[in-house]
């Protein structure tokens, strides 16, 4: 009898642990802002997407680049027919691996700091880059915050010299979400 | 011709073209609401064509007024009070997720499931689901 019941916790156990080994968010946010003496920009996009596996440590984030929405119609025009050219590169992502996956518990309420590495594409560039944040486990989800910078000429973006003085050399770029269990 | 005369022109000259500046700069974001429809469609059908070939959906549907049709399966406000209306698309993973737009005022903000609704807006790709933005609704 006692084996049966611990055959079952056991069974039980690993049931649970399989059944949230993924998490997902369609409802991220990415804000950028460039901050130059003459200007600040800043532009939101509502809808990205992560899909993280807390087993392997894994992740994909993606945002559509015409889902930034501007204050001024003109700029959101510009930075998407002349910086980001956002028909013919109508996306940009992240693939990457948490590679501190050990000092996080996803069972555990807390704060842990995130160190991620992988690839980074914007504009149809791809780069090797590392980006860290904080994961908050919360009643089973996760609340993700990262703050990082973007080099638009690592991308290949190129800024008319008219304007370039209106146009910071580092983008700020803060991601913020709650990603839920993914039931599958 | 007076040197006064020229002075004037001049000024006229710089006080237009500031005005014409400031203008575009100020431009306004699209009114959707007054904007003629380039192409109306069923979410479900939108949603099989971009996973049957998304650049052809993109050549299609980007960068254009795009009236889209469907169902509410779910909608939700956030804490700046944005409301995305996501219509069912036939799939269990992908839905049709329609942003309203932060630019226009809206009849309504509140969406049940299963009500039929038409949001005229801009699609802007597929991303699991089929993204629009600067949405409002349309009668």
């Amino acid at each position: 009898m006692q084996k049966i019941i611990v055959a079952f916790f056991a069974l039980f156990l690993l049931g649970t642990t399989a059944y949230a080994q993924k998490y997902f968010t369609r409802d991220a946010k990415v804000k950028f802002s460039s901050e130059t003496p003459m200007e600040k920009i800043e532009a939101l996009n509502k809808s990205g997407t992560c899909v993280l596996d807390a087993a392997t440590g894994k992740m994909e984030w993606k945002v559509l680049i015409k889902g930034f929405l501007f204050e001024k119609a003109l700029m959101q025009e510009h930075f998407n027919e002349n910086y980001m050219e956002s028909s013919t590169y109508p996306n940009a992502q992240f693939k990457g691996q948490i590679t501190n996956l050990s000092d996080i518990n996803f069972a555990q309420d807390g704060k842990y700091n995130v160190k991620t590495a992988g690839k980074m594409t914007i504009h149809g560039v791809e780069r090797d880059v590392n980006i860290e944040g904080t994961l908050k486990v919360s009643k089973g989800t996760l609340e993700v915050l990262s703050n990082f910078v973007v080099k638009p000429e690592d991308y290949k973006i190129a800024i008319p010299s008219l304007v370039k003085d209106n146009i910071a050399k580092e983008i700020k770029v803060v991601v913020s979400t709650t990603l839920a269990p993914l039931k599958s | 011709m007076k040197k006064q005369t020229i002075l004037y022109i001049l000024l006229a000259a710089v006080l237009v073209g500031g005005i014409v500046g400031y203008q575009l700069w100020n431009k306004p974001h699209q009114d959707l609401a007054a904007a003629k429809t380039d192409v109306a469609v069923d979410a479900t059908a939108l949603y099989n064509e971009y996973n049957t070939d998304e650049n052809a959906a993109n050549a299609k549907y980007l960068d254009k007024v795009v009236a889209v049709t469907g169902k509410v399966k779910d909608a939700s406000k956030d804490a700046d009070g944005a409301v995305k209306v996501n219509l069912d698309a036939g799939s269990e993973m992908g839905v049709v997720a329609c942003e309203l737009s932060p630019f226009a005022k809206h009849a309504r903000t509140e969406f049940q499931p299963g009500e039929q609704v038409t949001f005229k807006g801009k699609c802007t790709g597929l991303n699991l689901d089929v993204v629009f933005v600067e949405c409002v609704e349309s009668k």
